[in-house]
């Protein structure tokens, strides 16, 4: 590479940040005075947003650096794996510590005590490690950071800028003023906050009318009888799980407009509220027609594809380098809130093949990429073979 | 870039000028949703005729008839379309306000009962006659209402009018407030079973398309007008109630058919993924679900009745970071049936390339261009 083209790459580099700043200045102002903590106005188009308490996961959400208010993500999660459980942990955990109101259908009360413990603001985590990365290794900085984006908080934060000229400082001095979108938490503690004991568990009853009916009017009562600035999460544990739900709750007829409801009350002006939905795809697969419909009303849709054990070879493999934790799954997007709504396409994101790890301390999703030529050959092998036939088996 | 057309050239003639009594079927698939062709419609229906192209072909209707729309939308509230249509430059409040618009709202209440189950049924269909003396004011407090979520202190605005809350009963508080934001939109509920729930529902909508008959003939002076119908995902009907409670197939077209009737032309858009298409085909190992086999053949026969039918898939090479998905447009089984071939418009048949842009300007091209 050529001094010259360096010096190139440096000037564009400094006239993007500048133009970041311009752009982001009217976007934050709304913020100033809304000050709900945990929602803060999308950097694509303004909209109010709240942290998913995964900030890897609000990186991914279309550039908005969180979910909208006013939509439901559905996480799909194969196997019998419970990776899509912790994310609906890390949401209500978020909300708990942001003084949301979350409602949690069809869980006992076991499940809010076993909500991760809270560590700090994500970003202040996620500097500690920019440092010790910026400490390791200094000639591919430039990579470095190419490869930060995905993972990194500031990758969608300004989404029409390219990765690559992400400056840190302008994405890292803002948010210390601001109180915290995001939070991180430690899965092996327990969560200890005031405001946990607000936690609305709507039960699974049996009664004369329909459960979901039921369901639907509670959750209906408790967003009518707060306050119209509450911000409301609804989480609904393994949807249609036939331990807790009975068999006739899966019939269309019986979920389908229980869904759309659910919609609707989202959807219903005045009302602050987001949904997180997961639902086990062994048992339902997604080339069922009840899926697919149970998707088209959701406004997000997200596959986590969790490696099998014996894939373990291509997961150390899988690892771009060998001190990043190996992934242990791929996820998939399928649907973005508001982007898909609007048509798709023209987001950096989709398409693009994720790999998740969950670590303690985080749920980290990054691109997922297999690992350039290691010296044996062995680990190529186990890659090609274990992963290419499976990735076929995920795709549909 | 930015300088898109709100409604590309090579689209206009697929969206503007559809066939009398036609049927237009837009199918569309999870990743490649057809809101943005919806709009399409919208806009080349809606639009003032000042821009020049619309002027000279194909903008108002053939005969220099005024274009009306009454939108009916089960998965997509008003907050939506307003927003999303604000971005092309319709104002959709005001156009419901000159009684060139309608939306009928199919989200908001069709399953979930307002609290006081009984007599919304009632109250819903009475909803309309008091809004409509009062459109001019409709609008006009909404306008004034939602702005009020995003601008700075909300809670001041809001807290006057929600004080008295409280001290109404506790599950009524979501019922007063609701119309009052919504303005001047009719909303449908789905109650009792089948051919009869069905019925109310077109009850419903030929009453909203009547209206705007209605103000046309008495405030334009006989001005004629014809009235477009789009229906906005009619199958998740079908998908949410099944034939379980009487809805088959059979049902929805006849449904269909009869709304029909009442408009000018319709546009309907479908989900096609594969599992809702492909599953009832003996290449399926598994047995078909009801919903599957119900849906399949709404959507196969509705292709059937169409004049034409536009398809929206993914690219299947991939996502791509300048395309957002695939447009076919075909002829529909009912295309060619007319003795005046002009009726049917012209257009050809093709597959496009179309991208959406962040701001919500659409790019169409062929492949390769």
């Amino acid at each position: 590479m050529s001094f010259r083209k360096r010096n190139i790459g440096l000037s564009t580099g400094g006239d993007r940040p500048a133009a970041l700043v311009n752009s982001a200045v009217p976007l934050q102002q709304p913020a100033v005075p809304e000050s709900t903590p945990g929602v803060r106005p999308s950097p694509d188009d303004g909209r109010p947003t709240t942290s998913t308490g995964t900030p890897s996961l609000d990186n991914i959400l279309a550039g908005h650096g969180g979910l909208p208010i006013g939509k439901a993500l559905l996480v799909e999660e194969n196997g019998t794996t419970d990776f899509a459980g912790a994310l609906l942990r890390y949401y209500a955990a978020e909300g708990v510590v942001q003084d949301h109101r979350v409602h949690v259908v069809g869980m006992p009360e076991q499940w809010g005590r076993s909500l991760p413990g809270l560590i700090g603001p994500a970003d202040a985590v996620d500097e500690k490690q920019d440092k010790r990365k910026g400490e390791r290794m200094k000639i591919a900085w430039r990579y470095e950071r190419l490869g930060e984006f995905g993972a990194g908080i500031a990758g969608s934060r300004v989404p029409t800028a390219t990765p690559g000229d992400q400056s840190p400082a302008t994405a890292d001095s803002s948010p210390d003023k601001r109180p915290a979108f995001c939070h991180a938490f430690d899965l092996t503690k327990r969560l200890t906050h005031p405001s946990i004991t607000n936690l609305n568990y709507i039960p699974l009853h049996p009664s004369n009318e329909p459960l979901f009916t039921t369901i639907h009017k509670r959750l209906q009562a408790a967003i009518a009888s707060s306050p119209p600035t509450t911000v409301h999460r609804i989480v609904i544990p393994s949807l249609l799980n036939p331990t807790l739900y009975p068999p006739e709750s899966s019939q269309p007829d019986s979920v389908l407009p229980f869904l759309h409801s659910l919609r609707a009350l989202l959807n219903t002006s005045g009302v602050r509220a987001t949904a997180m939905i997961t639902i086990p795809l062994s048992l339902y697969p997604r080339a069922s027609g009840l899926v697919r419909w149970m998707e088209l009303i959701s406004d997000g849709v997200i596959e986590l594809c969790p490696f099998p054990h014996s894939a373990d070879a291509l997961a150390t493999s899988g690892a771009a380098t060998s001190h990043e934790e190996p992934p242990q799954g791929m996820l998939k997007t399928h649907r973005l809130p508001v982007l898909h709504e609007r048509g798709g396409g023209s987001d950096q994101n989709v398409g693009q093949d994720w790999a998740f790890t969950l670590s303690r301390r985080r749920f980290e999703i990054k691109p997922f990429s297999l690992p350039p030529a290691e010296g044996d050959k062995e680990g190529q092998d186990g890659a090609v073979s274990g992963g290419m036939p499976k990735k076929a088996d995920l795709e549909f | 870039m930015p300088s898109q057309p709100p409604l590309p050239p090579l689209l206009t003639p697929y969206v503007s000028s559809l066939p009398p009594s036609s049927l237009t079927l837009l199918s569309s698939v999870l990743g490649a949703t057809g809101n943005w062709l919806v709009l399409r419609f919208l806009h080349a229906a809606l639009s003032a005729p000042s821009t020049p192209d619309s002027a000279f072909s194909f903008g108002e209707g053939k005969n220099g008839k005024k274009q009306k729309v009454v939108l009916v939308s089960f998965l997509r509230g008003w907050e939506f379309w307003r927003s999303e249509a604000k971005r092309l430059g319709l104002d959709l409040a005001r156009l419901t306000d000159k009684r060139q618009f309608a939306f009928v709202d199919g989200l908001s209440e069709l399953f979930s009962a307002p609290t006081t189950p009984t007599t919304t049924t009632t109250t819903i269909t009475q909803t309309p006659p008091p809004s409509q003396p009062s459109l001019r004011g409709g609008p006009i407090p909404q306008r004034t209402v939602l702005p009020a979520r995003s601008a700075p202190g909300p809670i001041p605005a809001r807290g006057p009018q929600l004080a008295p809350r409280p001290a109404a009963t506790a599950p009524a508080p979501s019922v007063p407030s609701a119309p009052r934001e919504i303005g001047p939109v009719k909303r449908l509920h789905w109650s009792g079973n089948g051919a009869t729930a069905l019925e109310k529902l077109e009850k419903d909508i030929a009453d909203v398309v009547e209206q705007l008959w209605a103000t046309a003939a008495t405030t334009e002076g006989g001005e004629e007008s014809e009235v477009l119908l789009i229906l906005d995902a009619p199958d998740l009907l079908l998908a949410a109630t099944g034939p379980n409670k009487g809805v088959g197939a059979t049902e929805m077209s006849d449904w269909v058919m009869g709304l029909q009737q009442y408009v000018h032309a319709t546009v309907m858009t479908l989900a096609a993924d594969s599992p809702l298409i492909h599953n009832t085909s003996a290449f399926g190992h598994q047995m078909a679900t009801p919903l599957e086999t119900e849906h399949a053949a709404f959507a196969i026969g509705s292709a059937h009745r169409a004049h034409m039918v536009m398809q929206l898939r993914n690219l299947e090479t991939g996502a791509a970071r300048d395309v957002s998905g695939v447009l076919r447009v075909s002829k529909g089984g009912a295309w060619g049936q007319r003795d005046n071939a002009d009726e049917d418009g012209v257009w050809e048949e093709r597959e496009v390339l179309y991208f959406i842009q962040r701001d919500g300007g659409v790019s169409v091209f062929g492949r390769g261009e």
